[in-house]
């Protein structure tokens, strides 16, 4: 490899709308490889519809969106082989209902071909034991806490071994006390040098483990920078008032 | 998706077969015939208290067939269905105590006339009505598409009275003796018959019956003429050497016992229970083995409409909205009749009754299980997909492996609801004659006029059934969530 940083994500000028609804203006993005970017932005102005993007949740209307050097805009791209390098973590968790905590990490790679079931219960059972889960192996999934929920879904994405996980407000749905169990896990990651692409309200933490913030607004990226530039110094006029906002909240 | 599908067709096409084939085949020296008749229709047709098809139509055909050497398989069914049946080349010939019309002689060819009749009506017992201008605003009770139907027809507007129709001659009695209806017409005899066997009503023209005409044996026009021919012959010949006359006096003279048993049998429960527990049992088995075939092969279709409804291309889906909605919107007997009596003439093969009220349960209660099973795989959160999809999942693993498991374990209760349902729809095939337990009860009727206790019986039989089967779905749905 050389010295120059690996490009991971490379979207160029992407539009994308839903009707009259102009979500996403002519945006382009870079993320390099181990690099953490923490999206930030009023709700609306079209941080999921971005990121859901990145694994073709969504697709765009115009623009180029390459991930791992796929291009994912292209149809003949293989989307499936693509999505098992990208991890995803929801909001609202979408732990398999009808699987036990394991089975829920074990699906995909046994599926894919990835790994024997065997190996995917060995590999699924360390991965418990870092979000610090090993207890809930066999339990269904309806009987863990939001935050338990939502690490087992970390661990799930991770047993595909991705090269990029995208998060899309994954704190936001759980109770307060329970957010601290489920950052500590994404920073242990962050400094393991996975390439993260986060969307979350957690300033602190965004100040904590981002290489760079992005601000979204209206479907555009106002302002991108060091969380210092970002957080001490903002220019965009946006972002000073999105920031008062979030910062007496 | 594809493979499902062909195994489907493949299953209902070898049923199909195995239905046709299973029809008894035509005997090498002997032609073979099938005839189609109305088993509610005493003394002409009706079952006997050994459930054996007797009446004067049923002994003269017997006879005649014996005389001229051929043989013959009884289709007993309603009375339209009969004749449809034979319009539509179902079956050869039929004879029902079906008066020779006009109208009629545009689609059939009758034989000579071998019987004398007319119509008659009736009243409840202590009735004030005496005379048809006293039916002004009333209503009466028919049998649909008989020719006391049509007289009561052609003289409504002049007597000014109101008209329902029932598909047997038991419940429209019933419904005078009831006094919900204020008279009925019918064939002379056969009123006469049934009030000779204990019904409650008053013949009101014993002696001049309007409109008097013959009964003949028919046949579709133009076709079968042997089998006319036969009849015919054989006819001519019992009536000259007095069998005609034995058969006649055999019925109108004898006592109700001979054909219904004896009273004691017929005034209770248990009597009837007893004297006709082989019918029951006989006509319970052939609910249960509908109930079973149609649940197995509509639950198939169903999930297949079902999983077809959510599929990624939107023609399938297309294809199921559509199936779902025809098939659903369209009354089950409905459906029933056309499968029966309207498909063969196109296709031209003949559907025996079971095979076609297997098909109309697989049509009918499979749309019902494709509508619930779809709306069961929709009402899967979306997220669900999202992430078997964002790990890398086909569309297709994701259904199988995700979704449908879910769906599934939503839709148990609609399941459940759907077999009993199906359970109780087999009732509906009595009307193209299959003897399910509602038709055994129809003819047990017809023969001893006991409605009530005969109904009553039917009813707790089906009671019985559902609470079993309501117990066996309950203890699936226990071990599937453990
Ligand atoms: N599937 C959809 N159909 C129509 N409109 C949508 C859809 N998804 C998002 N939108 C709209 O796109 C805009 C951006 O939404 P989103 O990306 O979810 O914003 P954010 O995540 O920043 O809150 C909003 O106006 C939202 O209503
Ligand atoms: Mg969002």
């Amino acid at each position: 490899m050389s010295e120059e940083k690996q490009v991971k994500v490379h979207v160029d000028k992407v539009n994308k709308s839903y009707g009259d609804n102009h979500v996403l203006r002519d945006i382009s993005l870079d993320v390099m490889a181990n690099e953490v970017v923490v999206m930030i932005g009023p709700s609306g102005s079209g941080k999921s519809t971005f990121l859901r993007m990145l694994n073709q949740l969504e697709m765009p209307n115009s623009g180029l969106v390459e991930v791992d050097g796929y291009d994912i805009s292209d149809p003949k791209t293989d989307i499936n082989k693509v999505r098992e390098n990208i991890g995803m973590v929801f909001q609202n968790f979408n732990l398999f209902n009808n699987y036990t905590v394991l089975q829920n990490i074990t699906l995909a790679p046994v599926q894919l071909g990835k790994m024997t079931k065997e190996e995917a219960d060995k590999r699924g059972k360390e991965l418990l034991a870092t979000v610090g889960l090993s207890d809930k192996a066999d339990k269904s999934v309806n009987s863990l806490s939001g935050g338990q929920k939502q690490r087992v879904a970390i661990a799930r994405a991770l047993a595909m071994d991705p090269d990029i996980m995208l998060f899309d407000e994954p704190t936001s749905a759980l109770d307060p006390e329970m957010v601290g169990d489920v950052l500590d896990v994404m920073k242990d990651l962050a400094k393991s040098g996975m390439t993260m692409i986060i969307v979350t309200h957690e300033m602190g933490f965004a100040k904590q483990v981002a290489d760079r913030v992005v601000f979204f607004e209206s479907g555009k990226i106002q302002e991108s920078g060091t969380p210092e530039e970002v957080f001490n110094a903002p220019k965009n006029e946006r972002l000073q008032t999105f920031l008062s906002k979030v910062m007496q909240a | 998706m594809k493979k499902v599908l062909m195994t489907l067709v493949t299953a209902v096409a070898a049923f199909l077969a195995f239905g046709v084939a299973s029809q008894k085949p035509a005997s090498a020296s002997e032609p073979h015939y099938i005839i189609a008749t109305d088993a509610t229709y005493a003394p002409f047709d009706f079952q006997d208290k050994n459930n054996k098809y007797v009446g004067i139509d049923q002994d003269i055909l017997a006879t005649i067939a014996k005389r001229e050497g051929f043989t013959y398989e009884l289709k007993p069914m309603s009375f339209n269905a009969a004749t449809q049946a034979v319009a539509s080349d179902q079956a050869d010939g039929v004879i029902a105590g079906m008066s020779i019309t006009d109208a009629r002689r545009q689609v059939f060819d009758f034989s000579t006339p071998y019987y004398r009749s007319g119509i008659g009506w009736a009243t409840a017992k202590d009735s004030k009505i005496k005379s048809l201008s006293d039916l002004k605003g009333k209503t009466v009770a028919l049998k649909t598409g008989t020719a006391g139907a049509q007289y009561a027809e052609s003289i409504q507007s002049k007597y000014g009275f109101k008209i329902t129709y029932f598909s047997d001659s038991d419940t429209s009695y019933r419904d005078v003796i009831n006094g919900n209806t204020a008279a009925t017409f019918g064939d002379l005899p056969v009123l006469q018959y049934a009030v000779k066997n204990g019904t409650e009503l008053k013949v009101q023209n014993p002696k001049d019956p309007f409109n008097a005409g013959d009964y003949g044996f028919a046949v579709k026009k133009g076709a079968n003429a042997a089998l006319l021919a036969a009849f015919d012959k054989g006819f001519a010949a019992i009536k000259k050497d007095g069998t005609y006359d034995k058969i006649v006096n055999k019925y109108l003279d004898a006592k109700a016992s001979t054909f219904t048993g004896s009273a004691s049998d017929n005034n209770s429960v248990f009597g009837i229970l007893r004297s006709n527990s082989s019918a029951f049992w006989t006509g319970l088995k052939e609910t249960l083995y509908l109930t079973i075939v149609g649940i197995i092969l509509a639950t198939i279709w169903g999930l297949l409409l079902g999983v077809m409804g959510v599929a990624k291309s939107k023609f399938l889906r297309g294809l199921s909205t559509t199936i779902i909605y025809i098939f659903r919107g369209m009354p089950m007997m409905v459906l029933a009749f056309f499968i029966y009596i309207g498909l063969p003439g196109v296709i031209g093969v003949k559907i025996p009754a079971f095979t076609a009220g297997v098909l109309t349960l697989i049509l009918n209660e499979g749309a019902y299980t494709g509508a619930f099973v779809r709306g069961g795989f929709n009402s899967v959160d979306g997220g669900q997909m999202e992430a078997a999809r964002s790990l890398g999942l086909s569309h297709s693993k994701a259904m199988r492996k995700v979704i449908i498991p879910q769906g599934l374990k939503l839709m148990i209760p609609s399941f459940i609801n759907q077999f009993i349902i199906t359970l109780k729809d087999t009732s509906i095939l009595s009307a193209i004659g299959i003897l399910e337990l509602t038709q055994t009860g129809t003819l047990i009727v017809t023969r001893n006029s006991q409605g009530f206790r005969v109904w009553a019986i039917i009813a707790v039989i089906y009671l019985i059934v559902i609470t079993l089967l309501t117990w066996l779905s309950n203890w699936v749905e226990k071990r599937t969530r453990a």
